[in-house]
């Protein structure tokens, strides 16, 4: 085993050490008075309530998938036996990451809320830490599933051998099927976790805020609890499942292209090549574990100081993985180090456009937002009208980021070409910008996760009655989460559409395995060119065949009808598949909106505040439809795949593929900033513009936010799950598509 | 039990209560069954200091007692109609402003004290007209003009409040007018512009009548009531007490959709 690789597993243990290390920190906090853990504990109920209701839903569809694959895998022979067991390993790190950073973040808010009636800078502390346990939580438990399948696998199948090469090949596409279930398990955390907290939201805001008009958080409000367990299930829980599966997908997908494209020129060469995402990987975790130490201030200190602080944290990080990456290639005697070096940075430097452009789309600071504000003024056809618009532009810049980084990293990663003939390492170079952007995921997503602890906080201040200056400070918390998370967000969107393409790829040398087994078998193979390959003696032409030569067997061009039927079944699936979100969300809040009418009209003592509301009744309901509503959509996700394989082959998969990536990509864009733009012209307005709370303007643009929670929050985020899933699930179920498709 | 005598501005009514202000206040908002919601101003009143004649104080004594199981009375009204001006200024008790899910701000009266010169006022009447003007006068002279019986129109007595003009009150077209939430803003403008060009004219109405809730925020100094011969004021408190001290009323109070 080269040497390199060790630094894997320690970087793992190395991070999973520090979460706990700041876990005890973050539980070494008093948690307040008696109410604040009273409210604590009723949204740590909720939650815990909640995700075992999710497990138990997932666990039987895994119970059902894994049972299908068995029988692909050693009934029908036509699958990768190591699949059922890299699915389900992958599914359990998933839930794993989203459960333990769950967890911290219910027992974090009622402590923050705590820490910041002491000063700003001690709510800031156990709130990030309380982040960092889940960022870390992510990548260590990333690092140590891919740590322990290349370690076990590469025991079976010996990389150093005359098989080497191949093995490696084998390898790393075997470990790509666990994606699949990391896949999975994000796919019904974010979904299911996007229509909980948005039933929730909504329905808490439109009973308790436009019909008894009382305020956000009020504790008398039904729902209150809900929309609190609502943050830390789809904020906390399916993010980390929803990133847990980026990361791993990203490195893995890297790794396998690398086996892929360095195949023939030494097995030495081709492992270095393989383990070179996760050195990075490796190394941007022990940075992480690093920056988190570096986000502190002074007692006292003020919001531009705590701002400073994180950012010094997040871009520190990312600086220093720019340079030590590059020692790391150096050292390691990777090919093409200089270009693979630049790959790496023009992927980082892709995902900082990205998250800056989302920034000035959907901050008030900026242009953008503040002119759908002004739309405003004439009223919530206008708001709604502009904020759509304003979403659809706001796709070019990511998308042209994305082609530009794109088109960089092929051409670095080619060798500074631009030419087909060096198709596997420009792809290569593709997977490796990726793995750049999300190397410090660990640092970057403590940023993300612990806006909605502060957000947490917050309400349980609100609701504990503690003094204004107490919600002041949770609120100047979860702002300066806000804006750093933005880059955070940028790497995760941009590393996506990027993975995207690299998992094309992956797809493409799933089929050769796939059809190389065939051969083995000693049975024959034809492809729909007519090519016609007969027995193990073709192995060694099947293997020498380059993707593009694939392409060409396959008949994968724009006038075949397969592909572009393909293409678009994958648009319409990601916009039926937000359609379903969206209206899962619909039906959610308004099961929630019965509940708190029905709660306030049977019990009068609620409003008059000498009497509880039923809080659990709405976290139960939120539970049920969330587990209900996402269970089409999931399907739908899951089902895809197989049946456009099973109809149109692999020339239909590869242009569901590409019109899922490419409509998805554009439409998750759109949405996650159209509903930014909205949410934020809304506080631009409460800021005191534009006529201030209370005015004409601004009831129109609380119409656009209530409009663009669902956006924002549920269907935006996964639909670049639902690309992942499907690109993920195509690899897995490529051998059944090899081995039956009817055209 | 006690009865309480409450003079609502917000329709205007005298009601007899035995609940205590502020849970009368939160029973005016949201109902007995909790399912109305509504905004109310009103005073508690002295009734050793109102007129004998003035209301039917022995029906409140007969009808405002407590249900047989023991549950005080909630509402008798004795007036609907010119009950302000049946009240003398001496039995006017605290003021309640209360907001849409019933949270109570006390505001306690003083005599009145004079603004710092404004060059523009902006009123907002609530009893027994409705209507909002801008004024060059200070609430005092406003109020003694429109209750002087010797013009051709007067109302015996008035209750008001004063809101934010911003920068428009010396700047009729100044742009720093962020804040400020009321519909029409131009009209209000081209009102303080004429007050501007036409130095005789005192007052210029702005809206003909209140068509929807009081933004309390949008509250400048307070509310008044009084006639030609004296004038209480009510101050409102400023908004970092309202956030220091009375911080659930004031979330309450911005989640109004006004005027």
């Amino acid at each position: 085993m080269d040497a390199w690789f060790w630094l894997v597993p320690v970087a793992s243990l190395a991070a999973l050490g520090a979460a706990y290390f700041f876990f005890r920190q973050v539980m070494a906090e008093d948690e307040g008075t008696d109410t604040m853990r009273a409210i604590a504990a009723h949204v740590r109920d909720g939650a815990i309530a909640y995700l075992r209701q999710q497990y138990k839903v997932v666990t039987t569809v895994f119970v059902v998938l894994t049972a299908v694959f068995c029988v692909f895998a050693y009934v029908l022979k036509v699958q990768n036996p190591w699949v059922p067991f890299a699915f389900l390993t992958g599914g359990f790190f998933s839930g794993l990451a989203g459960f333990i950073g769950m967890r911290t973040a219910t027992y974090a808010s009622a402590r923050t809320a705590n820490a910041a009636r002491d000063s700003l800078n001690h709510a800031l502390r156990v709130a990030f830490r309380a982040g960092a346990v889940m960022g870390l939580s992510v990548v260590g438990l990333g690092l140590l599933d891919v740590a322990i399948w290349f370690f076990v696998l590469s025991r079976v199948y010996p990389t150093d051998g005359p098989e080497g090469g191949h093995h490696l090949v084998l390898i790393t596409t075997t470990m790509l099927t666990f994606g699949m279930g990391a896949a999975v398990q994000s796919l019904f955390a974010r979904v299911g976790g996007g229509i909980y907290t948005k039933a929730a939201d909504v329905g808490a805001d439109l009973v308790g805020k436009v019909e008894a008009g009382i305020p956000e958080d009020d504790p008398r409000n039904p729902a209150t609890i809900a929309d609190n367990v609502g943050d830390n299930v789809g904020d906390v829980a399916g993010m980390g499942a929803d990133l847990y599966e980026s990361y791993v997908g990203v490195v893995l997908a890297s790794a396998a292209l690398g086996a892929a494209a360095y195949l023939g020129e030494g097995s030495d060469v081709q492992l270095k090549a393989v383990l070179a995402p996760m050195v990075v990987a490796a190394v941007g975790t022990l940075l992480s574990v690093v920056g988190v130490f570096f986000v502190r201030t002074d007692e006292g200190a003020s919001s531009k100081q705590l701002l400073g602080a994180l950012a010094r944290g997040v871009n520190g990080a990312a600086v220093l993985i720019a340079a030590l990456s590059f020692a790391v290639l150096w050292f390691m005697g990777v090919p093409n180090r200089w270009g693979m070096w630049l790959a790496l940075i023009s992927g980082l430097l892709t995902g900082i456009a990205i998250g800056r452009a989302a920034e000035y789309f959907t901050s008030q600071g900026y242009k953008p937002t503040r002119s759908v504000a002004e739309q405003a003024r004439t009223g919530p056809a206008t708001v709604i009208i502009g904020g759509m618009g304003q979403g659809m532009l706001s796709v070019a810049p990511p998308v042209l980021s994305v082609v530009v980084g794109t088109g960089l990293a092929y051409y670095f990663g080619a060798h500074f070409s631009f030419g087909l003939d060096q198709i596997g390492k420009g792809l290569y170079g593709i997977g490796f910008a990726a793995v750049g952007m999300l190397s410090t995921l660990g640092i970057t997503l403590a940023t993300d996760a612990y806006g909605p602890i502060a957000d947490n906080a917050g309400g349980n201040a609100e609701m504990s009655h503690l003094p204004a200056e107490v919600r002041q400070r949770t609120d100047a918390l979860d702002s300066l989460g806000n804006t750093t998370a933005a880059t955070g967000k940028g790497f995760a969107i941009g590393s996506a559409a990027l993975t995207g393409m690299a998992l094309l790829a992956s797809y493409v040398e799933e089929i050769k395995i796939a059809i190389k087994d065939t051969l083995e078998g000693g049975d024959t193979f034809t492809f729909p060119d007519g090519v016609h390959l007969v027995g193990k003696a073709a192995v060694p032409d099947l293997d020498a065949t380059s993707l593009l030569s694939m392409m060409y067997h396959y008949q994968v061009t724009l006038i075949n009808p397969k592909v572009v039927l393909g293409l678009f079944l994958g648009a319409m699936m990601a916009v039926v598949f937000s359609g379903l979100t969206m209206q899962a969300v619909g039906r959610a809040a308004g099961e929630m909106v019965d509940e708190v009418r029905r709660q306030f009209a049977e019990h009068p003592g609620i409003m008059s505040g000498t009497e509880e509301p039923d809080y659990r009744r709405c976290v139960s309901i939120s539970t049920r439809s969330a587990q209900r509503e996402m269970l089409v959509p999931a399907a739908l996700a899951i089902a895809a795949p197989v049946v456009v394989g099973f109809v149109f082959g692999v020339p239909g998969v590869l242009g569901l593929l590409a019109g899922a990536g490419a409509a998805g990509f554009s439409l998750s864009m759109f949405m996650a900033n159209a509903g930014g733009s909205w949410d934020n012209a809304k506080k631009y307005i409460e800021e005191g513009h534009l006529g201030g709370k209370g005015s004409e303007a601004h009831r129109a643009a609380v119409i656009g936010d209530t409009v663009g929670d669902p956006f924002k929050d549920t269907s935006g985020p996964s639909l670049n799950i639902l690309v992942k899933l499907m690109s993920m699930e195509a690899i897995v179920v490529a051998g059944v598509t090899v081995a039956y498709s009817l055209l | 039990m006690t009865v309480y005598l409450y003079l609502s501005l917000i329709p205007e009514a005298l009601i007899a209560s035995m609940l205590p202000p502020e849970d009368f206040g939160t029973h005016f908002a949201v109902g007995s069954q909790k399912r109305s919601r509504g905004q109310a101003i009103f005073f508690e009143v002295d009734r050793d200091l109102l007129p004998a004649d003035a209301f039917p104080l022995a029906e409140a004594d007969r009808r405002c007692v407590a249900q047989p199981d023991g549950t005080p009375k909630r509402s008798v009204y004795l007036s609907i109609y010119r009950a302000l001006e049946h009240v003398p200024l001496a039995a006017l008790r605290n003021l309640h402003l209360v907001t849409d899910d019933g949270r109570v701000l006390v505001i306690a009266p003083r005599p009145y004290e004079p603004l710092a010169h404004q060059p523009a006022y902006l009123y907002q009447e609530f009893c027994p007209v409705t209507p909002r003007v801008v004024s060059r006068q200070s609430p005092d002279v406003f109020v003694a003009g429109l209750t002087d019986a010797t013009r051709p129109f007067h109302v015996p007595r008035l209750a008001f409040c004063d809101l934010a003009l911003g920068d428009l009150q010396t700047d009729p077209a100044s742009t720093h007018v962020d804040d400020l939430p009321y519909p029409n803003l131009g009209h209000l403008r081209d009102c303080l512009r004429d007050l501007q060009k036409w130095p005789d004219k005192q007052n210029k109405t702005v809206l003909r009548q209140m068509t929807q809730d009081v933004l309390f925020r949008t509250v400048e100094h307070g509310f008044y009531v009084g006639d030609a011969s004296a004038v209480l004021q009510y101050p409102m408190p400023r908004r970092e007490e309202l956030e220091r001290e009375h911080y659930a009323w004031w979330r309450s109070a911005q989640m109004t959709f006004g005027a």
